[in-house]
């Protein structure tokens, strides 16, 4: 279990992040959304050590995190880099070994994982001859060559295709299955609902929510859509203790202040004429996102 | 490999590996080893190169030929001279305008002359000036009622030195020019591919990985080692295959005398280029992208630049003085050793200096690498490198 405590980081008059708090747990696929901006590679390279933090303090398994506990998480930074002129097998065990494995260990490894991923033909090639998803395949391998303890992994998905991303998403299940917590950023709100047991969004360095996604969805505002026989346009007019957000024609969008104001709208709908649909809108992700990053 | 290596030293393997099976940079190696060998076998083929010339005379000349062939030869054992006696002048002046003859021997209003199609060679025309001089000078003297002898007593000069001889001296000379050449060549090409290799692992962002993975300080230890390794590879094979064919020329013999130098100079090279690897890779470190490199680097290699310069124009004193001032007595050291006369201590003391100025060197290169690898998005200065917090 990854925790993050009160995280800041300062470049100079700059807030990159700022009081940054949530957690990874073990065996859970955890969302990390926001803007470019945001802050999420900031923090993500504080997890990993390659920068320093200001403030705040990161525990593992409870402790606070030290730099041999860093070096057994896999990561995947956010701009892709590899050496374009080695060859992808030698370039994969250069980084195995970097994680202190012995090179026929890496080796092996990295076999398995390429075989899984359709490469193993490509193994003697050059990374700059690949196509570029496959270039992201052979990325993500060297995040999971050395039996990673944690994933933080930074836009994972980013530039895959549907089947590549259908792969990397089986790949990541089989770590939160084994057991280790795995932290990924991504702009894909859909993928990222679908996908994702937890998720943390953060806004100009803060976290503005955090939580299940239906967490997230309940502590969004209460909607109700109603659709009528005739023009709803008197709904504007009504008091009822709503907010109209939309009409439409014959359809009225509202929001709920308080619980039960809606029941006199729908009493006062039916008594004007037919009612051919009334219910409650649960907010796509996306709103929410819009409405807590506003 | 199946034991288990430090960071740094599998960094170092991947640093040689990748280099020696670079194209580029073999055949830029096998080329400069040619160029050596080529230099040596042409400076064997001119010096035992026999030169002969045909020189013709009408048979009033005769004598005077003979003697500037004779002269041709003393002055040079190399130098051949055979003399052709045509029927007159008109003979002659064909002869050397149909290329059958390189020069014409002549007597014209009492003075003698020697002309050639488009020039004489030198060594004719030396031949010829001393001869006719010697000859001359015999019948005026004779006609004086004297001998050349008397005349020229005590007019010659010897020239000698205190230390060395004249061929060692010119052999040092040349040798420690060679060698002060390939170290400035060595430090700036390996040390401009290392920093091109820190900008390209800072660009490609592969970086981040590997400092997620072991200490940036392992890092630079691996790739300032391997480079160190390549290059002083290099050096010594160089040097290696120059001695080699040195001994096969004519200055073969000098041998004996440079070798010890030539091992103080890879030795002093061996410390040198660690420094400015190490200050290459924090140049490199500097820059964001490959662009940016020859703006971070131009400091490194003007400085380079006038190590090597001053190194070449400094004499006497200051060559002295600042045969210990590392960096020049890096290459001024060891070109004093081959002159000869330099006392074991001097090198000693002038290596101590040179290995401080490299721990400096490695704690700065460090110290900036450490601080401006991970920043990205446009160069990094010098000052804001060095006050950043990691």
């Amino acid at each position: 279990m990854l925790q993050l405590r009160d995280l800041t980081r300062r470049f100079g008059d700059i807030t990159a992040v700022d009081g940054v708090s949530f957690d990874v747990s073990d065996g859970q696929l955890t969302g990390f959304v926001g803007g470019n901006g945001a802050g999420k590679t900031t923090t993500m390279r504080m997890v990993m050590g390659v920068l320093a933090r200001d403030e705040g303090t990161i525990l593992w398994n409870g402790a606070p995190v030290t730099v041999h506990d860093q070096r057994r998480f896999g990561y995947m930074p956010e701009e892709r880099g590899l050496y374009p002129k080695q060859p992808v097998l030698d370039q994969l065990a250069y980084l195995g070994e970097l994680h202190g494995m012995t090179g026929r260990d890496a080796r092996r490894s990295i076999m398995e994982q390429l075989e899984r991923f359709g490469l193993a033909d490509r193994a003697k090639d050059r990374v700059e001859k690949l196509s570029l998803g496959n270039q992201q395949r052979v990325q993500i391998i060297a995040a999971l060559i050395a039996e990673p303890a944690a994933l933080i992994l930074d836009e994972p998905f980013s530039g895959l295709d549907p089947d590549a991303v259908d792969s990397m998403t089986d790949i990541l299940r089989e770590h939160t299955v084994r057991g280790i917590p795995v932290l990924f950023s991504s702009h894909q709100l859909d993928l990222v609902q679908r996908l994702c047991d937890r998720l943390t969004i953060m806004a100009r360095g803060r976290v503005v929510a955090s939580g299940t996604v239906s967490e997230l969805q309940a502590g969004g505002p209460t909607r109700y859509k109603l659709t009528l026989g005739g023009d709803a346009g008197w709904v504007r007019d009504a008091r009822h203790g709503v907010h109209v957000v939309d009409v439409d024609g014959p359809t009225a969008l509202v929001e709920i202040v308080q619980e039960g104001t809606e029941q006199p709208l729908l009493e006062e709908a039916m008594a004007r004429g037919p009612v051919r649909e009334f219910a409650r809108v649960i907010p796509a992700l996306s709103e929410i996102y819009r409405e807590v990053t506003a | 490999m199946s034991t288990r290596q430090p960071a740094w030293a599998v960094v170092m393997r991947r640093e040689v590996v990748a280099k020696v099976t670079d194209k580029s940079f073999v055949v830029g190696t096998l080329v400069t080893l040619a160029l050596i060998v080529g230099m040596l076998g042409l400076q064997v083929y001119l010096s035992d190169r026999t030169k002969s010339y045909d020189v013709v005379a009408t048979a009033s000349s005769r004598v005077m030929a003979d003697d500037v062939a004779h002269s041709a030869t003393a002055a040079d054992d190399k130098v051949r001279v055979t003399v052709r006696t045509v029927p007159d002048d008109a003979a002659a002046r064909a002869a050397v305008h149909g290329g059958d003859a390189d020069a014409w021997l002549h007597e014209s209003d009492g003075a003698w002359v020697v002309t050639g199609r488009t020039q004489v060679p030198d060594a004719l025309r030396t031949a010829a000036e001393q001869a006719v001089r010697t000859a001359v000078l015999a019948d005026n003297a004779a006609a004086a009622g004297t001998t050349v002898e008397a005349l020229e007593r005590g007019s010659t000069v010897t020239v000698t030195q205190l230390v060395g001889d004249k061929d060692r001296t010119d052999l040092a000379k040349a040798v420690g020019f060679a060698m002060a050449f390939l170290f400035y060549l060595a430090a700036i090409g390996f040390g401009l591919t290392l920093a091109g290799s820190v900008v390209e692992e800072k660009q490609s962002r592969i970086v981040e990985i590997i400092a997620a993975a072991i200490p940036i300080r392992q890092l630079l230890l691996g790739k300032v080692l391997g480079n160190s390794i390549l290059a002083l590879a290099q050096m010594c094979l160089y040097a290696a295959v120059g001695l080699v064919g040195l001994s096969f020329t004519s200055l073969g013999g000098l041998l004996p005398g440079i070798t010890g130098p030539i091992v103080w100079f890879v030795g002093f090279f061996a410390v040198g280029f660690l420094a400015v690897a190490c200050l290459y890779a924090a140049a490199g470190a500097l820059a964001s992208r490959s662009e940016d490199l020859q703006n971070t680097s131009m400091p490194m290699t003007m400085g380079l630049v006038i190590v090597f310069l001053g190194a070449m124009l400094a004499t006497g004193q200051w060559q002295v003085v600042l045969s210990y001032v590392p960096p020049f007595s890096a290459i001024l050291m060891p070109s004093r050793m081959l002159q000869g006369g330099v006392p074991l201590w001097e090198p000693l003391v002038a290596l101590a200096g040179l290995v401080a100025f490299c721990a400096v060197a490695i704690v700065v290169g460090e110290r900036i690498y450490r601080r401006s690898l991970l920043k990205t998005g446009g160069r990094v200065s010098f000052r804001a490198a060095w006050s950043a917090a990691d």
